[in-house]
């Protein structure tokens, strides 16, 4: 997903291109760029970074011309260039043009066009339409008629804008299958992807429809229909909501919304294809020692990684902190470093690879971000591909990433022999059961989830317990709830109790304890012995439980998995939604909790 | 974009106020659920509203004649016995012109802040059918359950929620094609089918709203509406036209409207709202989420507590109103008392509509009707009704000398 902003102005643009898509960097970025006319000629200034850096680095604010576009990118795949960045130029850089979405027929429009003698610069689809636009118009001398007949050519979907010397006050723009508004403002008009890419200066918006493209410029704006050139006309709506809520689609908080997009985040982990782990596994299977590092939610990942690769592949990996990694770096050539980072760009992680890569080790990363720091880093980059996380506190992409992990830790253990093809393929089949049994969750648990929330809301003091792999689980959720509560809660394992943490439970604390299937043998049994051991201290226990045991805990909520493998993610993402409805009922800032940043980027 | 309003559901169980007015005019922290609605849907940027009315549809028409004082241009479709939904949906066709979307909203419902502001967000996100759906309190069996995928709805299973399932529910509004009406039709007058033509053709997307919701249903779900909304004030607002004695004491947010009078030794414990034009006694004690409509009288010593008293009521020197509903033009006799609790402080039940329904609240006062009249001394037990219009005598243990 990508965003397009634009200003036609009586008034120099200053920086409300660089406000326009730093607005829209929500929707993912990895690199951006603007273009605009001064002195019949385009300028463009484009990089790949965020659009902090990018201005840092080019001067996106500042801008004396009147009309500009601008774009701001999110790979999906393909390659984060500075080439690749929009906006792209015609052979004769007459013509801008940004895009959103996919021109299914641009090899064809492509080879055509070199065929001319057109020399491209990029490998994108977009850069096509610069060149067809600039065909066109060598034979009409019209922008109009030229980005008609432009538009007649293209298939596919997208939202397009457009500036050009031949016609410096306007901006062509134009919506197939990809959303495209015009602002009305009183000296400036403006177009972007959605209202945010303008909202601080108008809230009067003409939204256009499939098949029309609009004409922009600094007092008017037409709006035609693509197929017989007829003028649309079209209602002006105000917006009466605040930029930050119309990018939540749906979603009071991005919390809510990110834990609802997991079955599509756990779907699209489980999407990427085996051979881009082929070369880290055969790496890891030479590999004399494995660290797995990460900080924060994602040294809880590795936590969690580190009892899979013990279970499915045989093998002891060894997780750190990656702000602790330096006193502790033992790698070598034979050593393998498997970073964790949902941003790429944590200061920490960063630097613990690149003091491993001194030492000669093989690095690897689980990144979420394209073209990161840590993504270029690495030896071995898997792209987790869930989609841009915009709350502070992670969910989706910390799900994902256990995901990851477990697919690794299969393939592992098949290389190294200790994981037989039918256990392979069930750990499989229990994979792709997961996103259906995390979306049974999402609809059949969240009132209940709610309910004890704001039953429990009061209680400023909590004890969130869990064994083996559940573990890492109840650390993980432990941090989320502080996180984004701002109470006192501790992970730890449920051994830990009986030597010194008992001594700490009364009525004022609660304990949450994350319980395995009822079937897990020895490891359940363990797990009810603490709740026994809390109950009978006057503590209160809130069960995760599947299929809980009538009486055993204070409360339950009852969870159903079909598989020990997946079993340990639902309770996750109930605790998440503990925290999140806990948060609200104490009316918290959920998506900015206080004193946290989203990505780490100094020591 | 257009509105569509329905208040023409008969409501039964909201005894005794059911008899007299719809249930969107059951009044909350001093304002009726229906005035909230447009409210909120004139700040979401919506002016024209059409209103479904049914029984006693003219206390709305009277009470918001043609919408100027809201800012709003309203008109009334009328639905004269309780049809259903798509019968109300129906009749209101010829004020919708075709190919746009409208905002549909069921009139009974209660939220914490403006519900449309995301509902129309949602809409403009996805350019599709949308519903509002919400987590209710305590799981109930009074709701469908909503299935998700994403923000997609994928089914509506309308039957009564199974024990253990906390599925988001429609929250009672909608933002819906114009085409609606046709299909309303053509689903013989079915809404399930509607829905289930939605959801698995062109699509509905859910609006998730987070805060608080209550569908008021039963007479203490006034109550709970009540405190719902007073629980998102956050200071007191004295009206500079209120005339408040020396001695009175204000805590919290207290709310005290225009031409109101407040008499010495009164304490006024937030959050509680005061409307236009009341008079409250000397050391009347006014106990939080209590909300004393316009024009009441309310007489020395008074202790009012958790109550909504809908307005214009008298209520007599040394009395307790207290986890009570007090319906409008109500009469209350001097040292009358409504018994809170019962002897054993279990879960009170109330008699609706012949069948004995648990609150699950244990402590419940009485509901008292529109223009009832109770003499003094009265004793009213815990989840007592009183008819609209009944009168109750004095309570004279002392027969007078013949």
């Amino acid at each position: 997903m990508c965003g397009i902003s634009g200003v036609a102005s009586f008034h120099p643009i200053h920086d409300r291109l660089y406000e326009g898509v730093h607005q829209l960097e929500y929707r993912g970025y990895d690199s951006c760029g603007v273009a605009f006319v001064e002195n019949r000629h385009i300028e463009v200034r484009k990089d790949v970074g965020t659009v902090d850096e990018v201005d840092s680095r080019t001067n996106l604010r500042n801008l004396a011309a009147r009309v500009g576009i601008a774009h701001t990118r999110w790979a999906t795949h393909g390659k984060v260039t500075r080439e690749n960045a929009h906006p792209h130029l015609s052979c004769d850089g007459a013509f801008a043009v940004v895009h959103n979405g996919i021109i299914a027929n641009y090899r064809v429009l492509r080879e055509r066009l070199q065929h001319a003698g057109h020399r491209f610069r990029s490998e994108t689809d977009t850069e096509t339409i610069a060149h067809l636009v600039e065909d066109h118009h060598r034979r009409t001398g019209d922008v109009e008629s030229a980005w008609v007949a432009t538009l007649r050519e293209l298939e596919g979907s997208y939202a397009l804008a457009m500036i050009s010397v031949h016609d410096p006050d306007r901006i062509y723009c134009a919506r197939q299958e990809s959303p495209l508004i015009i602002g009305v403002g009183t000296d400036s008009n403006y177009v972007g992807s959605d209202f945010n890419a303008f909202i601080e200066y108008t809230k009067n918006a003409v939204i256009l429809d499939d098949g029309e493209y609009g004409i922009v410029s600094q007092d008017s704006y037409a709006i035609k229909r693509v197929r017989d050139g007829e003028v649309v006309e079209k209602p002006v709506m105000v917006i009466p909501w605040d930029s930050e809520l119309s990018r939540k689609g749906g979603y009071p908080h991005f919390m809510l919304k990110e834990i609802h997009e997991q079955p599509q985040a756990a779907r699209a982990a489980l999407a990427i294809e085996n051979n881009a782990f082929r070369d880290l596994v055969e790496e890891m299977a030479q590999a004399r020692r494995i660290y797995l590092i990460g900080v924060g939610t994602t040294y809880y990942v590795a936590l969690y990684g580190q009892y899979l690769f013990a279970e499915l592949a045989d093998v002891a990996v060894l997780p750190v902190s990656s702000d602790e990694f330096r006193y502790l770096d033992k790698s070598d050539p034979d050593t393998v470093v498997l970073a964790i980072s949902q941003s790429g760009e944590t200061y920490d992680t960063l630097m613990s690879l690149r003091h491993a890569k001194e030492r000669g080790a093989k690095t690897a990363a689980i990144v979420n971000v394209v073209g990161s720091s840590i993504a270029r880093l690495v030896d071995y980059a898997i792209l987790q591909g869930s989609g841009p996380e915009v709350c502070v506190v992670s969910t989706k992409a910390a799900l994902a990433q256990m995901v990851l992990l477990t697919r690794l830790a299969i393939e592992l253990g098949g290389v190294r022999g200790k994981l037989a093809a039918n256990v392979r393929d069930e750990a499989y089949t229990a994979l792709r059961r997961l996103p259906e049994e995390i979306e049974a969750l999402l609809n059949e648990r969240s009132g209940l989830i709610r309910a004890a929330a704001y039953r429990h809301a009061h209680m400023r003091n909590w004890l969130f317990l869990g064994r083996g792999i559940y573990y890492p689980i109840a650390l993980e959720s432990a941090l989320k709830m502080k996180e984004v509560t701002y109470l006192h809660v501790e992970g730890m394992p449920g051994g830990f109790l009986k030597h010194g943490t008992l001594s700490l439970v009364d009525e004022n604390l609660y304990t949450l304890v994350f319980v395995p299937p009822r079937d897990s043998g020895e490891l359940y049994t363990l797990t009810v012995s603490c709740v026994e051991e809390v109950r009978a201290r006057a503590g209160y226990v809130i069960g995760l439980a599947f299929d809980p045991a009538p009486g055993l805990f204070d409360e339950a909520v009852p969870l159903q998995a079909s598989h020990w493998l997946t079993a340990p993610l639902l309770p996750l993402v109930a605790a998440q939604l503990l925290a999140y409805f806990t948060a609200t009922a104490l009316k918290r800032n959920v998506d900015k909790p206080r004193s946290l940043a989203k990505s780490v980027t100094v020591a | 974009m257009k509105a569509l309003v329905l208040t023409g559901g008969a409501g039964r169980a909201l005894v005794p106020f059911s008899a007299t007015r719809p249930k969107a005019m059951t009044v909350v922290a001093g304002g009726s659920l229906l005035r909230r609605t447009l409210a909120y849907l004139r700040e979401a940027g919506i002016t024209d509203v059409t209103i479904v009315l049914g029984q006693h549809g003219h206390v709305v028409e009277n009470a918001f004649g043609d919408g100027s004082g809201l800012g709003l241009n309203l008109s009334y479709v009328r639905q004269e016995s309780a049809q259903g939904i798509a019968d109300a949906i129906l009749r209101a066709r010829d004020k919708f012109t075709v190919a746009e979307y409208f905002v549909l909203v069921y009139g009974d419902v209660v939220t914490s802040s403006n519900p449309f502001l995301l509902l129309l967000q949602s809409f403009n996100t996805f350019k599709s059918p949308i519903a509002g759906v919400c987590l209710p309190g305590p799981p109930t069996a009074r709701y469908g359950n909503v299935y998700l995928s994403g923000t997609r709805i994928t089914k509506i299973v309308e039957k009564p929620r199974a024990a253990g399932l906390g599925n988001y529910v429609l929250s009672g509004m909608f933002v819906l094609p114009t085409e609606l009406f046709s299909w309303v039709e053509e689903a013989g007058r079915d809404m399930e089918r509607v829905f289930d033509r939605l959801t698995a053709g062109v699509g509905v997307h859910a609006s998730i709203w987070e805060e608080g919701w209550i569908d008021v249903e039963y007479p203490w779900d006034v109550l709970a509406a009540n405190r719902l909304v007073m629980d998102t004030w956050e200071e007191a607002q004295i009206s500079r036209h209120a005339t408040l004695d020396n001695n009175v004491t204000i805590v919290g947010p207290v709310r005290v409207e225009a031409g109101s009078t407040i008499r010495a030794g009164a304490v006024l414990a937030g959050p509680c709202y005061i409307g236009r034009d009341c008079y409250v006694g000397n050391n009347v004690l006014v106990r939080s989420y209590s909300s004393l409509g316009p024009g009441s009288t309310v007489g020395y010593g008074v202790e009012l507590k958790n109550c909504v008293v809908f307005g214009r009521a008298r209520i007599g020197r040394l009395s307790f109103i207290g986890d009570s509903v007090v319906g409008e033009e109500v009469d209350i006799g001097s040292g009358t008392m409504t018994v809170n609790e019962t002897m054993d402080r279990q879960p009170i039940g109330v008699n609706i509509l012949g069948s004995r329904v648990d609150s699950g609240l244990k402590k419940l006062g009485a509901f008292i009707g529109d223009r009832a009249k109770i003499g003094a001394g009265n004793t009213l037990a815990a989840g007592t009704i009183v008819d609209a219009g009944a009168v109750i005598e004095h309570h004279t243990t002392v027969p007078r000398a013949e």
